[in-house]
């Protein structure tokens, strides 16, 4: 079938967008790989050299745990509380709700900025500046919502009428929600979790107020390379940052297509 | 009768549903008789459903008690009722396999492996599902699902089986088949049927007893017979079957269309005799409808038996319409 101008025409506008926001995090890649000691483009000859020093120096790799570390457990609590809170305003399911709803999702419409500085002053007096419990604390909250959101989302298409037959045939509340609703949402639990992880992997505003030298995560490490001096292991830093990124995301891709495919049958 | 069924009988005592200030359900008193086939028949809105849910315990008591054998049920856990429940759309669940459905009442419940395994089994050959076990609901047809959702609520002998218009979704023809399994299948198990629907031929089929519903309220109980023949007041007599409303005297009448006879003018026999007209014929195959409009009267509605009825009668036709005595059926209210 021939395709109208306006047709192929929108075609090429929707590549030239896609091209215009990945390129940015793209540029990184080519820097990473050139041989020169100071960030550039490569010019004819590569090398992996920036690579071999991003992985041989203990400080980049302790960064690079510690971001895992701290990412992994915020996700963790993040899918735990968002989806106990999806659920239960599921079940309440009032103006109420709605109200606090909205309430829960104020993380993702207050600029980081503003968190970065509530959290700053919350945490002082704790004494949880700069310790991996205050940054895990704070990326969990940033996070929630997320896992609101998408379990919210899967609830959506839930049957409430699966809960009252679990309830009916002798399931306990805790027995129906183990067998019956977790096993439906599973797709949306799954991708808030991914969400909450790269929501963490890569936050640097509320990291560069909660961290000073005990805590110093993968993003933290590249502003200061960055300002610092123009090495371009941060570079290198980025593409590991970038690939892991989309590692999470073809799992998620993934995983969307195969709760997909196992609804049409 | 198959193994460990038991039957239990349920008693209503005023009981009240208020949603704010709106009435779903007022003081409804009803006893059901252990191992009957109860259906609750109404439109909706008519407080059905509401009675249904109170007793499956989905929905709390405004007011009034429920009694299982006697002993008070309002308050309890719907999933320490032990009652069984097939859903509007079946509310199968997805994820798990035919056998894996049904077994979960068991499951639990915590009994041993090999009892869940020699129960689903019983109640596999009971629905005729045997080789379905391994198959997910969504790759079964609506009939086939239905009958899942029976098994499932069955497996674990409850005493009271409450069905929520189970027969909604499926095609005419389907839900006859469905119908006729239905009744064999209460007659197998004996466990009391509470059954609510708005079809009211479902409800003639199937029932020992129907409890017409309206605004909240039980309108008439009775058996399918008794209601169609003695409907108490218009709402039974024009929601159950078809009926022709007559006053005379004072008092109203229900009048059905088939015990109404009708003969071209002049040849008309017995008491009660009226002319009219035909405004409009209906051919039904078996049955012919008549639209016959009487001066000073409602227009009257005949069916007349299409085989025995001799020829038809074309609108425009000048008619006598006469029945017997015991055919007009005296209403308590209107």
């Amino acid at each position: 079938m021939r395709r109208s101008f306006s047709e192929t025409l929108n075609r090429y506008w929707a590549w030239l967008l896609l091209l215009f926001l990945v390129a940015p995090a793209l540029i990184a890649i080519p820097v990473s790989l050139t041989p020169k000691r100071f960030l550039s483009m490569p010019k004819g000859e590569l090398s992996l050299r920036h690579f071999e020093k991003l992985f041989g120096s203990e400080e980049w790799m302790s960064s690079f745990w510690q971001s895992a570390v701290i990412g992994l457990t915020s996700a963790a609590l993040a899918t735990a509380l968002g989806t106990l809170c999806a659920i239960g305003l599921w079940r309440v399911s009032s103006k109420w709700g709605e109200a606090v709803r909205a309430f829960l999702l104020l993380p993702l419409v207050v600029p980081p900025i503003i968190s970065a500085m509530a959290f700053y002053r919350f945490m002082v007096p704790l004494g949880l500046i700069d310790t991996y419990a205050g940054l895990i604390l704070a990326h969990t909250v940033l996070a929630a919502p997320l896992v609101l959101i998408t379990v919210s989302a899967s609830l959506a298409g839930f049957d409430p009428r699966l809960e009252q037959a679990s309830r009916n045939l002798g399931a306990s509340n805790w027995t129906t929600m183990r067998r019956v609703i977790l096993p439906s949402i599973r797709p949306g639990v799954l991708a808030g979790a991914i969400f909450a992880f790269i929501a963490s992997w890569d936050e640097i505003v509320v990291t560069l107020f909660l961290s000073k030298f005990n805590v110093y995560t993968l993003p933290r490490r590249m502003w200061n390379g960055i300002r610092e001096n123009t090495d371009p292991t941060v570079a290198a830093a980025a593409v590991v940052l970038i690939a892991i990124t989309i590692i999470f995301f073809i799992i998620q891709a993934l995983n969307a297509r195969r709760s997909r495919n196992s609804g049409e049958t | 009768m198959i193994d460990g069924a038991v039957s239990g009988g349920l008693r209503l005592k005023a009981l009240t549903k208020r949603f704010g200030s709106f009435t779903a359900a007022e003081s409804v008193n009803l006893d059901i008789r252990r191992g009957e086939f109860l259906t609750l028949l109404g439109p909706s809105g008519s407080g059905k459903t509401t009675l249904l849910m109170m007793i499956a315990g989905f929905l709390d008591i405004t007011e009034g008690d429920i009694l299982l054998d006697g002993m008070s049920i309002a308050g309890m856990p719907p999933e320490k009722r032990n009652f069984g429940m097939v859903f509007q759309g079946y509310a199968l669940f997805p994820h798990m396999s035919v056998r894996q459905n049904i077994a979960y009442p068991l499951d639990v419940r915590k009994r041993p492996k090999a009892e869940i395994e020699a129960r689903v089994d019983e109640m596999l050959d009971l629905v005729q599902l045997q080789d379905f076990g391994h198959r997910l609901p969504g790759q079964l047809s609506g009939g086939q699902q239905q009958r899942v959702a029976l098994a499932r609520a069955l497996c674990f002998a409850p005493p009271v089986l409450l069905l929520d218009e189970p027969l909604g979704a499926l095609d005419k023809k389907l839900r006859v088949e469905v119908q006729d399994q239905l009744k064999d299948i209460h007659r197998r198990v004996g466990t009391t049927f509470i059954y609510v629907t708005h079809d009211q031929e479902e409800a003639l089929s199937m029932s020992d007893r129907i409890v017409i519903m309206q605004k909240g309220r039980i309108e008439q109980v009775g058996t399918p017979e008794e209601l169609y023949q003695k409907p108490r007041t218009r709402f039974a007599a024009s929601f159950l079957g078809k009926s022709n409303f007559l006053t005379k005297d004072g008092a109203l009448y229900a009048l059905r269309p088939e015990k109404i006879d009708i003969a071209p003018k002049g040849a008309g026999q017995g008491p009660n005799r009226v002319s009219g007209t035909v405004r409009a014929m209906t051919y039904f195959g078996s049955v012919l409808k008549y639209d016959v409009t009487v001066p000073g009267m409602d227009e009257i509605e005949v069916d007349a038996d299409a085989w025995r009825g001799g020829a038809p009668l074309a609108a425009g036709a000048e008619v006598d319409l006469s029945w017997s005595d015991a055919a007009a059926v005296r209403l308590e209210r209107d």
